[in-house]
């Protein structure tokens, strides 16, 4: 069987089918699909069914992305019937990209999160699966369709770092738990990557929604934290393939609303925070004293806009 | 004729007098050997190994010419250094055999009296010719060559890699030349290359057990390194030869470091007895003179030192060590300057200085000076972990608030810096009032994350077994991240080593030992209740076997433990010497005792001032004291085998509760652990009854007992951090808010890394509007560098504000909303602050 030319044809034939484009971020979907690989031994089989199900949870409920775009290919989908999907094979993780194909429109996000044991070098870089393993050069076949949506794909799994350059490319934000394929031993980056989207931890400008860059530096902050802890040797180097694509990709739902009053209220939140922005980087020309008073000026006004959002019925 | 006769009949007289002569070789026995049988070089050498110096240099005057080289080999252990020279000289005149065995010994005569140029140019010509045509030398003669290179390494230190070659080519020609063993042993031992002189020595001792030379370097290897086998060692090598001066000398500061300063004298006589030339016994008996202040002592001392090497910089080096060793870092500083100043190539002596340069805080100067030693001698293990050491401390942050200066690893800073420097400052101010004396400038404060780190900033090397380390007004300690949570209490660890600072200051650094270390612990004690040493059934035990020291030698304790675990019991002991102490005379006898100290009074004397009672008598005050105090539960202990075990009835009651427990037979269990308990009134094991009865407590659902009995552990033990914890979960589980921060805060200074204990603390501290401690066990939330640092910020705003630190509140918040203008939590608290008080704008 040679599945990758006949699903490149799939997807794009899926993607033609998906009707004219649209930048519109209000229309914006989000898909998710979850991967994680054989466990080899209990502990991680459980670690890597615990990580899949907060994933899908942090997308359904936080994310409140529409359980048919959420998938979720385990090694063992027994599990958790109500979460998994499916097996984690190489024939169902294609397939599931190709179902992806043909529900995104553009401007879509399509977030993929593999985990389990990496291995492998460059584009026959692999996450050991039921079965054959796809490799870093299918995965790139596999999102070659999708042209028009923004991908995050997450690779946490051990000795993944080669797939950040295997799949880099435009509107496309790869992250690894390692920074090459030698980094082979078991990573922590998954746990505390997932964690961070759960607990709202990795919001770091608090805005209630949690970027791609605020996952990255929050998880890998933790793992960095975590092995000090345990007075062990960094053996996990996480990297990230474009940190300023990374810090304006956000999961979760922006403010908004549908009552003019408070849409305007919002819009004009969002300029005072703008303004605030374009000071901080004029800070180091200004006197002291005069941008600490302009500053206080600006975040006073956008807390009385958040009072006024919130008198006026609307979510902030 | 008459003169050979006289000689002759002096030979025979001789000869009878071996004839009982054991002689320990490894290939040559000569029991009952005649003198006639010592002639051969090997035969003289043995009597002088087994300390016969007389025989051995009538056997070699007897062999005539032939030993001339031999003759001048037992001069020199003789320290008739003239005499030796002569017989060198001869020896050389003649070519014998082991012509350059006498060109080395006359090159090593030089470098003693202190014409080092013309030494290092007599050793070269044997290097030289050792180059030349060394293989073909006979193994004394590698030997020899070997020689020449360890003193031509003073100006050249790789030149002791060529001297390894050649001692280990002299033991390959002759592997019953043991000598050539033991020198590469003290080759390395200069090095600090101690697990190699351990190998040497040991190689040497595996072939002939009694070897005097091995077991001396053994000592000295011991000695630097603390073991407490060291003397015993030297006693060994002295009983195989009475008259090995080393080892002699390795006695005299064996006593010296226990401030036995008579016992250093006697010890420093017996070996100016072999050899009156031994500059390093005469720098002793300088040292045990000015320790105790008897100059003349000192001036002798120093007179016949310099009569020898009109410049001994090896004599103020020496000087400069034992001043170290008894806290005197300046003076130690002053001696070791002299002697850079006399040799500035000398390794030894530059490393002394900068070393103690360090440990007075001057590490600009103490680290060049470590520099010039270094690039002198690269293979010095001491010099170069501490030059490694330094780096690494460049990127130490220091903080200079009050008086003090916190020199902390960039992670430790901020969580050090909120607690370390209050409760210092709390300590300095306890601390002055007691002693009566403040320092002259910031004390230095360094906190190392790192174990070894920490270890050879207080000793060169890895291994020190020790928490902290105080060199006056400059103190260094692990960090509690060095040591496994719940190992130690880094808050009394602190307050013990600034205590030091007071009491080595109020005595000029005179203090004994043992005094100082007993201050620290009740010190300890007297900062935080449950800090500091404490009675366990152990120790009780080992006093009541008179396992422990009397008062009068109490120091013995520390510098000369008998067994492993003395050390820690010396300290205890120490504390309570010092408890009874102010329970006797008041808590003025101890600035009167430093005062004495300070005045120079040894310790007899100076307690004599400050009790007005001989010290001998105190011993029996201290027993009633410990009978008063430990009645009861030394009635209920005995001693087991070895020092640390413990029988008796309370062992007794507490295995029969543990059986009881085991078999689930809650009441009989409950009755024979308040039976132990009821035996040891004052004493409470950490991992005793009380541990027991409070789980008993819980089984049954008894939280209130439970908290009882737990309260006995954790109000005892500093570093109880079970016990604290589970205490805190049931104070927390009933709500009682003061109770919890007080097991909160025993726990913290445990271990202080769980953000999550400090944002416990300060919600309860929050609860009770105890708003300063929340206000710090925010700011120590942030130093944990938390997931979540803004909603950490944003928390310490509220604190802040619950303190009614309104403009550091706002401040923080300004703060925390230009990273984040969008952190509604933030928007509202800053509406909040600006609004006047008691109304809406």
């Amino acid at each position: 069987m040679r599945p990758s030319h006949v699903l490149r044809r799939a997807l794009l034939t899926a993607l033609l089918l998906s009707g004219v484009w649209t930048t519109s971020l209000a229309a914006q979907q989000q898909h998710v699909l979850i991967i994680t690989g054989l466990g080899g031994e209990p502990a991680y089989r459980a670690a890597f069914a615990d990580v899949a199900r907060r994933l899908h949870d942090v997308a359904a409920t936080r994310w409140r992305v529409p359980a048919a775009q959420i998938t979720a290919l385990v090694e063992d989908p027994t599990r958790d019937p109500q979460r998994f999907r499916g097996r984690s094979t190489k024939d169902a993780v294609a397939a599931a990209f190709l179902a992806m194909a043909g529900r995104v429109k553009p401007g879509d996000l399509v977030f993929v999160f593999l985990h389990g044991h990496g291995s492998g070098v460059g584009p026959e870089a692999t996450v050991n699966l039921a079965g054959p393993d796809p490799t870093a050069a299918d995965y790139a076949t596999y999102l070659s369709g999708f042209t028009q949506q923004t991908i995050v794909f997450v690779n946490a799994a051990s000795a993944s770092g080669d797939f950040t350059r295997v799949l880099a490319g435009p509107r496309r934000v790869v992250l690894t738990s390692t920074k090459s394929s030698v980094e082979r031993n078991e990573t922590q980056f998954a746990g505390h990557f997932v964690r961070g989207l759960e607990s709202l931890e990795a919001d770091g400008n608090k805005d209630g929604r949690v970027s791609v860059l605020e996952a990255f530096d929050y998880a890998r902050r933790e793992t960095e934290k975590a092995y000090e802890a345990a007075n062990k040797l960094l053996t996990e180097h996480a990297l990230l393939s474009d940190s300023t694509l990374a810090a304006t990709v956000a999961f979760g739902a922006r403010a908004t609303s549908s009552d003019p009053r408070v849409a305007a209220l919002i819009a004009e939140r969002t300029a005072l925070e703008e303004q605030v922005t374009a000071l901080r980087a004029r800070k180091s020309t200004m006197p002291e004293a005069t941008y600490d008073a302009e500053l206080e000026r600006l975040l006073v006004a956008i807390a009385e806009k958040t009072r006024a959002i919130r008198a006026a019925g609307g979510t902030p | 004729m008459s003169d050979q006769l006289t000689f002759t009949h002096r030979v025979r007289r001789a000869s009878r007098a071996l004839s009982g002569a054991i002689v320990l070789t490894s290939t040559a026995l000569l029991l009952g050997a005649s003198c006639a049988d010592a002639q051969d070089r090997r035969a003289i050498l043995a009597l002088a190994d087994a300390g016969r110096l007389d025989d051995a240099e009538a056997a070699a005057r007897a062999a005539g010419s032939s030993e001339a080289v031999t003759l001048g080999d037992v001069l020199v252990l003789r320290g008739r250094l003239d005499a030796a020279d002569s017989a060198y000289a001869a020896a050389i005149a003649v070519r014998a055999p082991l012509a350059r065995v006498a060109q080395i010994g006359r090159a090593e005569l030089l470098e003693r009296r202190g014409a080092i140029d013309q030494a290092l140019t007599a050793a070269e010509v044997i290097a030289e010719a050792y180059r030349r045509d060394g293989r073909a030398w006979s193994a004394e003669e590698h030997l020899a060559a070997g020689r020449a290179w360890v003193l031509l390494s003073r100006t050249d230190a790789r030149l002791a890699q060529q001297a390894l070659a050649a001692f280990d080519a002299a033991f390959a020609a002759d592997p019953t030349l043991l000598d050539a063993r033991v020198r590469v042993g003290v080759l390395f031992l200069t090095k600090y290359a101690a697990a190699d002189a351990k190998k040497s020595f040991d190689e040497v001792l595996g072939v002939r057990a009694d070897h005097p030379g091995a077991l001396a370097g053994l000592a000295r290897l011991q000695e630097f390194e603390g073991s407490s086998e060291a003397m015993e060692t030297a006693r060994k090598a002295l009983a195989s030869n009475p008259a090995l001066v080393p080892a002699h000398v390795v006695v005299a500061r064996l006593h010296l470091d226990a401030e036995a300063y008579d016992s250093a004298r006697v010890a420093t006589d017996r070996a100016l007895a072999v050899d009156s030339t031994a500059v390093d016994a005469w720098a002793i008996r300088a040292a045990a003179g000015w320790l105790v202040g008897d100059s003349a002592q000192y001036r002798m001392a120093r007179a016949r030192a310099e009569a020898i090497d009109a410049k001994p910089a090896d004599f103020f080096a020496t000087l400069a060590e034992a001043a170290v060793r008894h806290r005197r870092y300046s003076d130690g500083v002053r001696w070791a300057e002299e002697a850079v100043a006399i040799d500035p190539r000398s390794v030894r002596a530059l490393g002394v200085l900068g070393t103690n340069q360090l440990r007075l805080g001057d590490i600009p100067t103490g680290r060049a000076t470590l520099e010039r030693a270094f690039a002198a001698d690269p293979y010095n293990t001491w010099h170069k972990n501490t030059l490694d050491l330094l780096d690494a401390m460049s990127g130490f942050r220091v903080a200079e608030r009050g008086r003090f200066r916190l020199v902390t690893s960039p992670e430790e800073a901020a969580l050090m810096e909120v607690y370390l420097l209050p409760l210092l400052e709390e300590a300095y101010d306890s601390l002055a009032t007691r002693y009566r004396w403040t320092p002259s400038r910031a004390v230095r404060f360094e906190v190392f994350r790192n174990h070894a780190d920490f270890s050879v900033r207080a000793i060169g090397l890895n291994g020190l077994g020790a928490l902290g380390v105080s060199f006056g007004d400059v103190l260094a300690m692990d960090a509690p991240s060095a040591r496994d949570p719940g190992t130690f209490n880094w808050g009394s660890t602190a307050w013990h080593e600034l205590a030091h600072t007071f009491t080595l200051g109020a005595s000029a650094n005179r203090v004994p030992r043992w005094l100082s270390e007993g201050l620290s612990v009740l010190e300890e004690r007297r900062a935080r209740r449950g800090w500091g040493a404490t009675a366990s059934p152990e120790f009780l035990a080992a006093y009541k076997a008179g396992q422990l020291r009397p008062l009068s030698r109490i120091n013995d304790g520390f510098m000369r433990p008998r067994y492993p675990g003395e050390i820690q019991f010396s300290y205890y002991l120490a504390s309570l010497v010092c408890e009874m102490l102010e329970r006797e005379f008041g808590a003025v006898v101890f600035p009167a005792l430093l005062e004495a100290f300070r005045q120079g009074l040894e310790t007899s004397d100076a307690f004599q001032r400050a009790t007005k009672q001989p010290l001998d008598s105190l011993d029996a005050r201290f027993t009633r004291y410990m009978t008063s105090r430990f009645g009861t539960a030394l009635g209920n202990l005995e001693a087991g085998e070895g020092p640390g075990d413990v029988r008796g009835p309370y062992v007794d009651a507490l295995r029969a509760g543990a059986e009881a427990m085991a078999s689930k037979r809650a009441d009989a269990a409950r009755a024979a652990f308040e039976r132990a308990q009821a035996m040891l009134p004052g004493v409470e094991p950490v991992n005793g009854p009380s541990w027991y009865l409070a789980r008993l407590a819980l089984e049954r659902g008894d939280t209130v007992a439970a908290i009882t009995q737990l309260q006995r552990i954790t109000q005892v033990h500093e570093s109880a951090l079970a016990p604290n914890t589970l205490e805190a979960e049931l104070h927390a589980a009933r709500g009682d808010d003061r109770a919890l921060m007080q097991a909160l805060e025993r726990i913290i200074w445990t271990s202080p890394y769980d953000a999550a204990v400090h944002v416990q603390l300060a919600e309860a501290a929050a609860r009770v509007g105890a708003w300063p401690v929340a206000v710090r066990e925010r700011r120590a939330v942030l130093a944990t560098r938390p997931a979540d640092p803004l909603e950490a910020r944003y928390q310490l705003a509220r604190a802040l504000q619950g303190a009614g630190d309104l403009t550091a509140a706002r401040r923080e918040v300004l703060g925390i909303l230009e990273t984040a203008p969008g952190f509604e939590q933030a928007q509202a608290l800053l509406l909040e602050l600006r609004q006047p008080p008691g109304g809406a704008r």
